[in-house]
């Protein structure tokens, strides 16, 4: 703490150097000392801490005790970066998977060729329908790179929803970044159970650890909240703060059929949901199908043995012949032997 | 006609006729013993949120009833032996029924392995090796091409049970799915229904004169050296149980050089047989390849099996391939070990399909003639017991061969030493089979020739003997009294001397 302490020092003494400095009215140079102190921030943010980060945005006008007071209430915030370039004259968008407040680096590159000739490129920062800031963008010359860049603080839900950057350009080119909480992956398909048995439910939520987990069934067009501690014999939940989590049902009656909506609570981010669907059949649907495939293998039997017993009778008959004519062959055959050995002897 | 064993059977096989409606019910027998195992491995899924268990305690329900079905051959040799193939099959179809549908109400996934493991995996073994051994009765000259069709049951059975699995747990849930499967498996009993038994073991009782008269004739023809027929012994009473025991399973077979043979080499083999199938999939989805075309390439390899195993039976029965059909086999079994060698070096999706239809192609040619060729070996009066011996033995590797490749994969963390290892194993038994059965068909060559020499000899000893016999009797005749006496002397002196 003592480090982060030491480094907060320094950028406010720059600002009071730049105070000092100055000799404009009092209400422009906080604008452009912020506006400075953000571009050193940009610079530092990438090895300091977020509890530095946050004393700047709060404003240049508070002594270091306050600003320490501040990062003391404000949790560690995660930091990421996202990028859009933009190659061409249209609308790109970004897809943003929040799990926990976050600060957001959002940069939009137009990189078109031939490059706009033009000196200056106006960039309007939107949030929703309400614009935001209304900028000027930076040219990189060795590159012929036009950039703009937002730092945008999601600590709620209502920070949540699309930032856009948009070039003012004769033709439109526009970034959008889609900030939102994560989805919950349920199941498409029904699971199919049966009267008497149990089920279990499960929702997934990815990479993303939410606070809770809170399960609701549907009561015509209600929701209803499932309280497992109520009624434990009938419902149960395991475990409530893991990234996956198990409805099991007990006892399943008819009236448990229908749609079961799984809800993850992220952290001061808000909610999102998760649909599982449920039918309950009685052990009457499987029979059916059996009972008919039996009725089908009996009848097959019957069928075989039928055409077996038909042909067999006409058998017998030619069979007992058969045997007789081989049997009289067999008794000639060695007599044949025997004379013939004794025809060759009597020739001898 | 290969130089084979002697084959002992006193009718002659139809080779056709209710020989294909035989072959039919095995097809669907066969089908259902390999494939039924692999099919329920889509419901592994749920039942695995349902009992809260990890995915290799599922998999040992696929494990037990493979292991049981191939453990089950003696029992199977025994009760064939002795009922006959057709109710040993309808009873293995009703042992199904009933394993699945005990499945369908199971509370734990112990009883989940007695029923839907062991029950089940019984019935199978019931089912299999009564089915395999019906066709050595049913065909002889056909018997590569009955027993290519009949195996070709696997594969089609395993492509069709594959979407009506997943239909009827769309449907049914897995516990509706297992009671309906319980009653697709009785379909069994429709097969057996079809094993109309035949030949002599199975046959109407024929009267104690034809039958011995038979046998003599018999071994006139073959031998020349006395052997006591089987059937013979039934006429006496004092044996003690080993005796009894070895006339069910004719445990001598382990001093069978073929049956060795074949043993050792098919034991090796199925080391490296089933692994490459078992790890397709995962390797695929390792190589970045999305699940679909994952899926699909299995199916590439269940459609040429399908084709492969009927083509290879007919290739198996020309008469340029059926005399050395254990060289046919080898061969194969070599050409299926350096398709594994080779799939390392297959990187992308193209490859692996390459890689999977020659596996197909390999895989089906094998399976064609696994039985085959140890029916050629044993013959097909021995083969009853020869078949529940081999599965018995080879149980153990065929379980031992997917976790040893499961090893391999996570010690080393890459798929293509396991390839390697099954494609070695292979090479090797193929070339064991290979070399050894050369060996074995110059010594039975040999033993051909010998017993020809001998059966020529004792024919010339045996004119020699008569002629001096009748030239003192014929003397005596002049002398004494009329011709029908010396006859019957003459016919009981042939008896007594081949009775010796």
């Amino acid at each position: 703490m003592s480090f982060s302490e030491a480094r907060s020092v320094i950028p406010l003494l720059l600002l009071l150097a730049g105070f000092c400095l100055s000799d404009a009215a009092k209400t422009p140079a906080p604008a452009t000392m912020t506006e400075t102190t953000s571009q050193q921030t940009t610079v530092n943010i990438s090895g300091s801490t977020g509890s530095e980060y946050a004393t700047h945005i709060t404003g240049p006008s508070k002594t270091t005790e306050d600003a320490k007071e501040l990062t003391e209430k404000i949790p560690v915030l995660a930091e990421m970066k996202y990028n859009i370039t933009l190659k061409e004259f249209s609308t790109e968008v970004k897809n943003i998977t929040l799990g926990q407040p976050t600060v957001l680096e959002l940069l939009c590159l137009l990189d078109i060729n031939p490059l706009p000739d033009k000196a200056t490129i106006e960039v309007t920062w939107r949030m929703g329908n309400t614009t935001i800031r209304d900028d000027n963008a930076t040219k990189d010359e060795h590159q012929n790179i036009w950039s703009t860049q937002y730092m945008a603080e999601i600590k709620n839900r209502t920070q949540l929803g699309n930032y856009a950057c948009i070039f003012k350009t004769k033709e439109k080119a526009e970034g959008i970044f889609d900030v939102q909480v994560p989805e919950i992956g349920g199941k498409s398909k029904s699971l199919i159970s049966y009267e008497g048995d149990s089920v279990v439910m499960s929702c997934d939520s990815g990479k993303y650890v939410p606070l809770d987990w809170v399960w609701y069934t549907m009561n015509g067009s209600e929701q209803v909240f499932i309280n497992d501690t109520l009624r434990p014999e009938k419902y149960q939940v395991s475990p409530k703060n893991l990234n996956i989590t198990k409805l099991k049902v007990l006892g399943l009656t008819e009236n448990d059929g229908g749609f079961y909506w799984c809800e993850a609570i992220f952290l001061q981010l808000g909610e999102s949901r998760g649909k599982a669907s449920l039918k309950v059949l009685t052990y009457m649907a499987p029979l059916k199908p059996f009972l008919a495939i039996a009725a089908e293998v009996i009848i097959l039997v019957a069928l075989i043995f039928i055409y077996e017993i038909y042909t067999r009778k006409k058998e017998p008959v030619a069979e007992g012949e058969k045997e007789f004519e081989q049997t009289e062959q067999l008794k000639s055959e060695d007599s044949n032997g025997v004379e013939n050995s004794t025809a060759r002897h009597r020739k001898v | 006609m290969p130089p084979t064993a002697v084959t002992r059977i006193n009718y002659t096989p139809p080779d056709g006729g209710w020989g294909w409606a035989v072959v039919f019910g095995a097809f669907v027998s066969i089908g259902f013993s390999y494939a039924f195992p692999k099919g329920i491995a889509i419901f592994y899924k749920e039942i695995q949120d349902f009992f809260d268990t990890s995915y290799g305690e599922i998999a040992w329900v696929s494990s037990i009833m493979l292991a049981t079905t191939y453990g089950g051959g003696p029992i199977s040799s025994i009760l064939v032996s002795r009922f006959g193939s057709r109710p040993v099959v309808i009873f293995g179809g009703l042992l199904c029924g009933i394993g699945m549908v005990s499945a369908s109400f199971c509370t734990s996934i112990f009883q989940l392995y007695v029923c839907a493991g062991f029950i089940t995996g019984l019935g199978l073994a019931l089912n299999l090796q009564p089915s395999v051994i019906i066709i050595g009765k049913y065909f002889l000259k056909r018997r590569p091409i009955a027993n290519g069709l009949a195996m070709a049951g696997s594969p089609v059975m395993l492509f069709t049970l594959a979407p009506m699995n997943q239909f009827l747990f769309d449907h049914f849930g897995w516990r509706g799915s297992f009671f309906i499967l319980g009653g697709v498996l009785l379909n069994c009993c429709v097969a057996g229904a079809l094993f109309r038994p035949i030949g002599a073991a199975t046959g109407p009782a024929k009267s104690p004169k034809a039958r011995q008269a038979m046998e003599t004739r018999e071994e006139q023809l073959e031998t020349g050296k006395a052997e006591l027929p089987g059937p013979g012994n039934e006429e006496r009473e004092d044996r003690d149980c080993c005796e009894n025991f070895n006339k069910y399973l004719d445990l001598s077979l382990f001093k069978h050089r073929g049956f060795l043979i074949y043993l050792v080499g098919n034991v090796l083999m199925f080391l490296g047989f089933f692994a490459p199938i078992v790890f397709l999939a995962p390797y695929a989805k390792h190589l970045k390849i999305d699940e679909y075309s994952a899926a699909f390439l299995l199916s590439i390899l269940a459609v040429v099996d399908m084709v492969a195993r009927p083509v290879t039976g007919l290739i198996a029965n020309s008469r340029w391939v059926r005399p050395k059909i254990q060289y046919f086999f080898s061969i194969s079994i070599i050409f299926n070990g350096v398709c594994h060698l080779l799939c390392p070096l297959a990187t992308g999706y193209v490859g692996l399909v390459v890689y999977s239809a020659f596996f197909g192609l390999a895989f089906g040619m094998v399976c064609a003639m696994l039985f085959e060729t140890l029916m050629d070996l044993v013959g097909s009066s021995r083969f009853t017991s020869a078949v529940g011996l081999v599965t018995i033995v080879e149980c153990c590797t065929i379980l031992l061969g997917p976790p040893i490749g499961g090893t391999i994969i996570d010690v080393s963390g890459d798929y293509k030493f396991m390839f390697i290892k099954c494609g070695i194993v292979m090479v090797l038994a193929g070339l064991f089979l290979f070399v050894m059965n050369y060996y074995n068909y110059r010594m039975l060559a040999k033993e051909e020739k010998r017993k020809k020499c001998e059966v020529a000899k004792k024919n010339d000893e045996y004119l020699r003997k008569e002629s001096k016999e009748s030239n003192i009797q014929n003397t005596k005749l002049m002398q004494d009294g009329p011709e029908t006496a010396p006859l019957r002397t003459e016919e009981e002196a042939a008896d007594s001397t081949n009775e010796s």
